[in-house]
């Protein structure tokens, strides 16, 4: 898994004091270790040697009561004796043994030098250990020092060295975390301002007055870049539309000019019937497709104006269907396709723009004829679920879009890979990516299926809006017995 | 059916092609290439019907329309080049009854036109002289005015749309029955035609036309009259 940069800085301050901390704790713990054992170590040094000269003294005067003279030199002290003396040993407790004597120091006692050692027990506490020979009354005398407390302070000493490192380690941490949040705030900041342009405010931009200094040029960059992409996109809409606004005048003398022609038809020859036919046909195509050129680069410019009124869906449906099939004018299918509304959402409402809902409904039914063998039927539902939608579903009869194409035909200019249209280039190739617009402003949505028949379904989805008609809601909840003409029975 | 129309249009041959097609549909045209034009033509011999492009050079469109209205109550249509913008409502507001989006078919602009020259809806449902507020209105006569006897200018279409509510008061009417009977709409009329021309009835009608007691919107069904 890659970190993130945010992760990365913690992580390298958690790192960087953990290793400060182990050093230094590891520094002062072994520092203070060796410190304090040298100085027992002389000191129980000094010792033995004081113990030693006593012991060689009461063995020269010929004494004999071994036991109370070591007990007499341990007395006072945290030592405890091991004389040999001939072949006998004497110890001065029963907490210390000849066996405690380790045989590399006993040897270079043996040898005639005097010796310390610092050992470990097997108990698992820690001695020092002075042996010093004593050739005159040829005995070897002992101390075993108890380092017990020593240990233990260099216990404490190592834990409070651990917690300190623990803490300064988490310490490190907290300041990573801190240090990788402030250093990736700005950053945050034009995530934030890039997020807002991609969502179309395209005058977002960044507060150079509030920025880090450091971050002043790339503020400054950013902020170029914005404007340079808002003047382009706002240089592409005004080109689209100039070219649109500038194709309507002629357009509007060409459309007037075929009507004066057209009313004078039957005073025409023949062969100027058939061209003026040809013109009129060809006339309408144009002025559709700049129409639709002119939408959609309005809806790119994101200056549409949309006008929702509360209307029942059903009707809706019913008269876009009407209006869509009268606008094809004989050029498709001889029958309309029938409307089946779901009895539920017969009183249904929604908040649509009855015109662009009509334009809508124009472009499914001429792109189910064009591609599709004429729309069969159009369906209004309510969406599965209680999702609060209605759906307006429109089936043809054609051999159905493959799932793969089944986004790609919202694009613009898309035509099916299938072939089979009818008529030659008929179809502005704008007409879906325009329906999704127009739905799109409407707050609804679409997309395609399959029909049960096996043709395409296009399904529109419109949000119901919710009746705030209290006796309505009523009748809902109860048992349909009174008033319940709403269709409301599922 | 025919009528004086005064064109208002700067492109000369779009001016040329709708002549020939209104004159067709048995129109008498006359036409202007600027605003100020338009309004001396005007002066000289009233139209039954103005059409005024938006986007005229000097005098625009609106203004234009505003300076028709200050002294007449002639039916005006505007032509706008985009359905869907401001341009539409601000068109309305400035006092214009009707628009079309170029390029439209003059057969549909011929049926605008017809619609706005139609008396208002005859017999049946004529209403009789009704009072409300201080005001009263009599249909048969064309005559809106005060108690006080003092006459409260309104053009054609707002005085048809007045006659309609108050055919039958206190019904709610749809906006797309007042679209088919004022405007000679179907169903997919523009709804903003309607909701304009009742603001600009408000502003006549009501004492605060921002609390209307007698031309009230009914939410999601549309408008009634309450006398």
């Amino acid at each position: 898994m890659k970190l993130g940069i945010g992760a990365r800085i913690t992580a390298v301050f958690g790192l960087g004091a953990l290793i400060l901390s182990i050093l230094m704790g590891g520094l002062s713990y072994f520092t203070v270790r060796h410190f304090l054992l040298a100085g027992r170590e002389s000191a129980a040094q000094h010792q033995t040697f004081l113990n030693a000269s006593a012991v060689r003294s009461s063995l020269q005067s010929g004494t004999t009561g071994y036991v109370l003279l070591l007990s007499n030199i341990d007395a006072g002290t945290n030592a405890h004796s091991v004389l040999f003396h001939g072949s006998k040993t004497y110890i001065s407790s029963e907490s210390v043994t000849a066996a405690a004597i380790p045989h590399q120091l006993r040897k270079a006692v043996l040898d005639g030098n005097a010796a310390t050692q610092t050992i470990r027990t097997p108990q698992g506490t820690a001695e020092i250990v002075v042996g010093v020979p004593l050739p005159s009354v040829h005995a070897d005398y002992f101390d075993v020092f108890d380092l017990s407390d020593l240990d233990h302070t260099l216990r404490v000493l190592g834990l409070a060295l651990i917690v300190a490192g623990v803490i300064t380690t988490i310490f490190g941490i907290a300041l990573g975390r801190f240090a990788s949040t402030r250093s990736l705030r700005p950053l945050a900041v034009v995530s934030r301002a890039a997020g807002a342009i991609a969502g179309g405010e395209l005058d977002t931009r960044l507060d150079a007055e509030a920025a880090d200094p450091d971050l002043e040029g790339f503020t400054l960059s950013f902020n170029a870049m914005v404007d340079q992409l808002q003047e382009r996109i706002e240089r592409e809409a005004r080109f689209n539309s100039d070219v649109s606004h500038e194709l309507r005048s002629p357009l509007t003398t060409l459309a007037a000019s075929v009507e004066v022609l057209e009313a004078d038809r039957d005073n025409l020859p023949v062969r100027s019937q058939r061209a003026l036919q040809l013109l009129s046909d060809d006339l309408r195509r144009f002025q559709r497709m700049v129409a639709d050129l002119l939408e959609m680069s309005r809806a790119d410019a994101g200056s549409v104006d949309v006008f929702l009124e509360e209307v029942l869906v059903a009707e809706l449906v019913r008269r876009s269907v009407e209006a869509g099939f009268a606008h094809m004018d004989g050029h498709g299918n001889a029958t309309p396709p029938t409307v089946q509304v779901e009895p539920a959402v017969e009183m249904s409402h929604v908040g649509v723009d009855k015109r662009r809902f009509e334009r809508v409904m124009v472009n499914l039914l001429e792109n189910a004829d064009r591609y599709g063998g004429g729309a069969t039927t159009v369906g209004v539902a309510a969406a599965p679920g209680a999702s609060g939608l209605v759906e307006v579903t429109v089936d043809d009869a054609g051999p159905g879009i493959a799932p793969r194409e089944r986004t790609k035909v919202f694009d613009r200019f898309y035509r099916g890979s299938e072939s089979g249209r009818r008529g030659a280039g008929t179809g502005t190739g704008l007409g879906l990516a325009l329906v999704a617009e127009h739905m799109r402003v409407m707050h609804g949505g679409v997309r395609v299926e399959s029909s049960p028949a096996g043709g395409a379904r296009i399904v529109l989805t419109l949000p119901a809006l919710v009746e705030d008609d209290p006796d309505g809601f009523e009748d809902g909840g109860g048992d349909g017995a009174g008033g319940g003409d709403l269709g409301r029975e599922r | 059916m025919s009528g004086r129309i005064l064109v208002v249009e700067d492109d000369e041959r779009i001016r040329s092609s709708m002549r020939l097609a209104l004159e067709g549909e048995g129109y008498e045209v006359r036409d202007a290439a600027s605003g100020e034009e338009g309004l001396d033509m005007f002066a000289e011999a009233p139209p039954d019907v103005a059409l005024i492009d938006l986007m005229l050079p000097g005098m625009d469109g609106f203004e234009c329309c505003r300076a028709l209205r200050r002294s007449s109550a002639v039916p005006i249509i505007i032509v706008t080049a985009r359905a869907d913008t401001h341009d539409v409502v601000a068109g309305l507001e400035a006092g214009a009854d009707d628009y079309v989006t170029k390029p439209f078919v003059a057969k549909e602009l011929a049926a605008r036109i017809r619609a706005l020259l139609r008396r208002a809806r005859p017999a049946e449902e004529e209403p009789g002289a009704l009072t409300f507020g201080d005001l009263q209105l009599l249909p048969e006569q064309g005559v809106l005015r005060r108690l006080n006897g003092d006459e409260v200018h309104c053009t054609r279409t707002e005085f048809r749309l007045l006659c309609e509510l108050a055919a039958s008061p206190n019904k709610v009417l749809s906006r797309e029955q007042l679209l088919d009977r004022v405007w000679g709409y179907d169903y997919f009329g523009d709804g903003r035609l309607v909701d304009v021309h009742i603001r600009r009835l408000r502003t006549k009608v009501e004492a605060d036309p921002a609390v209307p007691q007698h031309i009230l919107t009914v939410r999601g069904m549309g408008y009634k009259l309450v006398p």
